[in-house]
């Protein structure tokens, strides 16, 4: 019996082929530049550093307001868990250098309320003037209800705090370290920073239940206008992103694409940066964006400050080496 | 740690009757604070205000958002159910109290549970107890667990409930399980991939309060945690809490002050130091 086609049999079979064909053509990717700067110690070198970074990616904040978000964990000072101030407030310096229209430092820790005592515990009152008059929590700042543009989780809308939301350029600056849940922390999951504490709690836990690596490619989507600055000078490995230890790299990593930095920071980690489930996300899935091929890698090459950090068990399978 | 004076807190006002973390938007955590420390002051012009606020925030099915024009009710539905019910209004604590008796932290509900069974994954020990989520649909948690028991057991004791009882009961249970193995709480994460995590000083606070008339040897050695916690540290938050932990097992040192230096950041800090004060001074705000 000649077996015939329906029209509604047709038509399937038309859009499977489209959805097929189109999965197989990869989208052209822009390379995106990204730096790696030796910077051996926190200390007054780091400021021209910073200057020399935004100069080489020619930021262009002239009139601009600029957010630094950094990474702020724990009390434990001496741990190497947040963002040195130093960086940050060579990035505050550098951002006003050139010309911004005002600069803010904003954070929303994750597990402690009490995010002032928690900046000044890591430095950030001693090495930043005014810091509290610069300084936005978060976690208590005013949200305005937004749905992601790319829904990557199961979230439909996100309340985020207005700080972040109308930055015209917000600089995720997080410390390079590793994660019991992740992989590695870098700057797309710094962004779980500006999910507000006051709406969600601490921990933040719908984003777990959401998808963590789902959630941090909807943040990572939610803000358009981002910039990176990693600070690796001393990351952090074993059972990060609390409980490692002290990982002495010597870098600063920075770039406009938050998805080849944190790709880049990967591969100096010697973690392979498509066993990362976010990076892979975000590239949209064939992983073009992350390929080394398609980053614009400036300064020192990945060989020669590449260090291998230690994992924890459960993920040796992501070690470079192992892919 | 200067306390506060009352026309400080009362100039913070917002224009809607609400008060603000620091400035700002009303935020419904903040604005319950302020009115318990007016209330415990004698104040109740502002207070009026204050609850007028709240009163218009509740949600329509009893619980209250974080902040007005959010559209979920959440944890601080617990603190709204601390405010005296002849204040707030007989009805309106009776649905507090109700939405915190319907919700559980997601891995406790049925739908989670059979779920698990179905995937042959055993239910972990720290799971047994069902606790109170920060935001309904995510997992149960040591602060917003500690502040439903404080709410739930103030209402039994003013209208004694066997629901009530059973969910204070079922609630302490979670927060033994979630004990740091040295004593103490941290968030509620006890280990991962096998590491122990440690304690933090404010969430010790809270759940030594909520275990108010526990005395185990694990609370004992909580309270050994908390006093050295209440020696070493030097946030606002924190150390209200602990002094509240404390208090509620009689174990703050006698004549104990805040150390000089000690900075309240947001309004919270600052009116839960005046309630602390007053529980100090005999005040039962906290647990009726």
């Amino acid at each position: 019996m000649q077996k015939t086609i329906t029209r509604r049999e047709l038509l399937a079979a038309v859009a499977g082929a489209a959805a097929l064909s189109a999965c197989n053509v990869e989208k052209p990717v822009t390379p995106a530049r990204v730096s790696v700067v030796r910077a051996p110690a926190y200390d007054q070198s780091v400021y021209d550093t910073v200057r020399r970074l935004l100069d080489e990616h020619q930021v262009n904040v002239r009139g601009k307001h600029v957010v630094l978000k950094p990474n702020l964990v724990e009390f434990e000072v001496e741990s190497n868990i947040n963002t040195n101030p130093i960086l940050v407030h060579a990035a505050l310096e550098a951002f006003r250098a050139r010309g911004a229209a005002s600069v803010r430092i904003a954070e929303g820790p994750g597990h402690r309320r009490n995010t002032l005592d928690l900046a000044e515990a890591a430095g950030y009152f001693k090495t930043v003037p005014q810091f509290e008059d610069l300084f936005t929590d978060l976690n208590l700042d005013d949200v305005s209800r937004m749905n992601p543009p790319r829904q990557f989780s199961r979230m439909k809308k996100l309340y985020l705090p207005n700080t972040a939301l109308g930055a015209d350029l917000l600089v995720s600056m997080p410390k390079m370290k590793t994660h019991h849940w992740v992989g590695a922390t870098l700057s797309m999951k710094n962004l779980f920073g500006v999910v507000p504490g006051g709406v969600y709690g601490w921990p933040k836990n719908v984003l777990h239940w959401a998808g963590i690596d789902e959630s941090i490619a909807d943040l990572h989507a939610s803000f358009p206008r981002q910039f990176a600055i990693v600070d690796g000078i001393v990351g952090m490995q074993g059972n990060g992103p609390i409980q490692g230890v002290a990982k002495k790299v010597g870098v600063l990593v920075a770039g406009g694409d938050p998805v080849a930095v944190d790709a880049t920071c990967c591969r100096i980690m010697r973690i392979d940066p498509f066993r990362i489930g976010y990076l892979r996300l975000a590239s949209g899935g064939t992983g073009a964006q992350i390929s080394e091929q398609n980053i614009q890698q400036t300064g020192e090459s990945i060989a020669s400050v590449a260090t291998p950090f230690d994992l924890i068990p459960e993920f040796q399978s992501i070690r470079l080496e192992n892919s | 740690m200067v306390i506060m004076p009352i026309e400080e807190l009362v100039g913070k006002q917002n224009r809607d009757g609400g008060w603000p973390y620091v400035r700002g938007a009303s935020w419904t955590e903040p604005t319950v604070y302020s009115v318990l420390a007016l209330l415990a002051a004698g104040e109740t012009e502002y207070a009026r205000r204050g609850l007028r606020w709240i009163v218009r925030n509740e949600r329509a099915d009893g619980g209250w958002p974080a902040q007005a024009g959010i559209d979920q009710s959440i944890w601080v539905t617990a603190l709204v159910a601390l405010l005296p019910p002849e204040q707030l209004g007989q009805e309106a604590h009776r649905r507090a109290i109700a939405w915190l008796l319907g919700m559980t932290g997601e891995e406790s509900t049925l739908t989670y549970r059979m779920r698990e069974w179905l995937l042959g994954n055993a239910r972990p020990a720290d799971q047994e107890f069902a606790g109170w989520p920060w935001v309904p649909g995510t997992a149960a948690w040591v602060g917003p667990t500690s502040l439903a028991i404080l709410a739930l057991e103030k209402e039994n004791s003013r209208r004694p409930q066997a629901e009530v009882r059973r969910r204070v009961e079922e609630g302490r249970e979670f927060l033994m399980r979630r004990m740091c193995r040295d004593g103490g709480w941290n968030h509620g994460s006890v280990r991962a991939w096998g590491y122990e995590s440690r304690p933090y000083p404010e969430t010790t606070g809270q759940a030594l309060a909520a275990l108010r008339g526990v005395r185990t040897p694990e609370v004992e050695k909580a309270l050994t945690v908390a006093r050295r916690f209440l020696g070493e540290c030097r946030s606002a938050e924190a150390l209200n809490w602990l002094r509240l932990g404390l208090l509620a097992h009689e174990e703050l040192p006698d004549g104990y002050c805040p150390p000089a230096g000690v900075t309240s950041r947001t309004l919270p800090d600052r009116s839960l130091e005046m309630l602390v004060s007053a529980v100090q001074k005999g005040s039962n705000l906290f647990w009726g």
